[in-house]
């Protein structure tokens, strides 16, 4: 029941971005497009998922003084390795996501949810919770990166949405750097009113 | 004493573990990843040089054409091109060349064939690293690369430069990285005589376009122009 609860509480109650307000840099970075959210997504909730049942599994042997240097190191080593299997295994994969994959390494959320969760529970929790809060953020990023998309280039997933004569003059602030935190701004706030309607929120 | 002797080797313990892992997987991966990419180029010669002729078997033979000023420090100061013939006639059908530019946060590397009267016959994008939805559109042939075709040096210059190629909205810098890089390139032809007498060159009563000399910086001064969103601001979304 409470690994239930692990796995789900990244999706909505803690989800790592409108929640918990971490991995903002690659998040605000890539959400140009669905299909980079989806990618970007999917990549660091399988890094997430390795350090998480790694961090957890070691988490009896690691010493607490350097903790952090190891949660690093670990994290890392994943990223470097997911960098060079897909590169050599699934080429067109790795050209489409190829500079979404460093950005793993700085993702705040891997190590967040390493020091914050998995050195404190069970491995089986510790990826329960990694898969939640993978999906959340990858929910989190197809919804900023779905109205990016749609506003400044006029489709969803590559598909044509708002038709050629939106196409050629589209709301081009939406794809760019500011129109990422005007909208984050928006969906945040929405979230917020959501919270006080369902009862003064905490 | 005892304690910090004890984090040191669990450091390094993991530290060990990590670079083994990542040696032995490396060890594997390297020549598959280095096979790929010399498979990618000569698909992608192949793709572009097909523009030139119809033939299917295709003769490629590499020449180096030296004096490219080259202001790319990642790579040589000679022009690597490669003729493209048809066996058993070796005269040739046209060239094919791999054109270097600096973009908004990569050098982009532009495929470039071009027919023997040194008109572009096709280009295709090997490798950048742009801004997802900005400059990685660069790959789209619909949008900059595809209004090359058909023009020889003189015409492949930015709307913005005065000439009449459109760049991609928002990504000015990467435009003009691959639009100079590939006029610089066919120019560095023309002067070494490789394209046929009489043809579509630049060089007879047309002076040399000033904005091809400064690729390197004009990075930096793009800000005046139209006000399309293309400062360098606007390409911000890497980190």
């Amino acid at each position: 029941m409470s690994l239930m609860k692990d796995l789900t509480r990244g999706i909505y109650r803690e989800n790592p971005i409108f929640k918990l307000a971490l991995g903002m840099c690659p998040f605000l970075a890539v959400t140009t497009s669905v299909e980079n959210a989806i990618g970007m997504g999917a990549a660091a909730t399988f890094v997430l998922i390795c350090s998480n049942f790694l961090v957890s599994l070691l988490r009896n042997l690691i010493p607490s003084k350097v903790r952090i240097p190891c949660y690093i190191v670990i994290i890392a080593t994943f990223v470097t390795l997911v960098d060079m299997v897909m590169n050599a295994y699934v080429p067109d994969l790795h050209r489409s996501l190829g500079i979404f994959i460093p950005l793993i390494v700085v993702n705040c959320i891997i190590l967040g949810r390493a020091e914050g969760f998995a050195n404190r529970h069970p491995v089986m929790s510790s990826v329960a919770d990694a898969v939640g809060m993978g999906v959340g953020f990858t929910l989190a990023m197809i919804v900023l990166a779905s109205f990016r998309e749609l506003l400044g280039n006029g489709t969803w997933l590559n598909i044509s949405i708002l038709g050629t004569a939106y196409r050629n003059q589209p709301l081009l602030i939406a794809i760019l750097a500011p129109g990422a935190f005007i909208l984050l701004g928006f969906i945040l706030g929405f979230f917020s009113i959501l919270e006080k309607r369902r009862g003064g929120g905490r | 004493m005892a304690e910090m002797l004890k984090l040191g080797l669990v450091l390094m313990l993991v530290a060990l573990v990590a670079a083994v892992a990542l040696g032995l997987v490396n060890s594997r991966t390297a020549p598959i990843i280095a096979e790929q990419k010399e498979m990618e180029k000569q698909e992608a010669m192949r793709q572009v040089a097909g523009n030139l002729s119809p033939g299917d078997s295709l003769r490629f033979d590499s020449l180096t054409v030296s004096g490219l000023p080259n202001p790319y420090y990642s790579v040589d100061s000679f022009l690597r091109v490669v003729k493209v013939s048809v066996p058993p006639d070796t005269s040739g059908v046209g060239y094919v060349f791999i054109a270097y530019g600096k973009g908004y946060s990569s050098t982009v590397q532009t495929m470039v064939a071009a027919d023997m009267q040194g008109r572009i016959a096709g280009t295709t994008i090997l490798y950048q690293q742009e801004t997802p939805g900005l400059g990685a559109n660069v790959t789209d042939p619909s949008k900059l690369i595809g209004s090359f075709t058909g023009r020889g040096s003189v015409g492949i210059l930015l709307a913005k430069d005065g000439g009449e190629i459109d760049a991609i909205t928002g990504s000015t810098i990467t435009s003009r990285a691959v639009t100079n890089s590939v006029r610089e390139g066919l120019e560095a032809m023309e002067e070494a005589g490789l394209f046929a007498p009489g043809a579509l060159t630049g060089d007879e009563d047309l002076p040399q376009q000033p904005p091809c000399d400064d690729v390197g910086s004009s990075a930096g001064n793009d800000v005046t122009g139209t006000a399309d969103t293309d400062s360098t601001a606007a390409e911000g979304g890497n980190e």
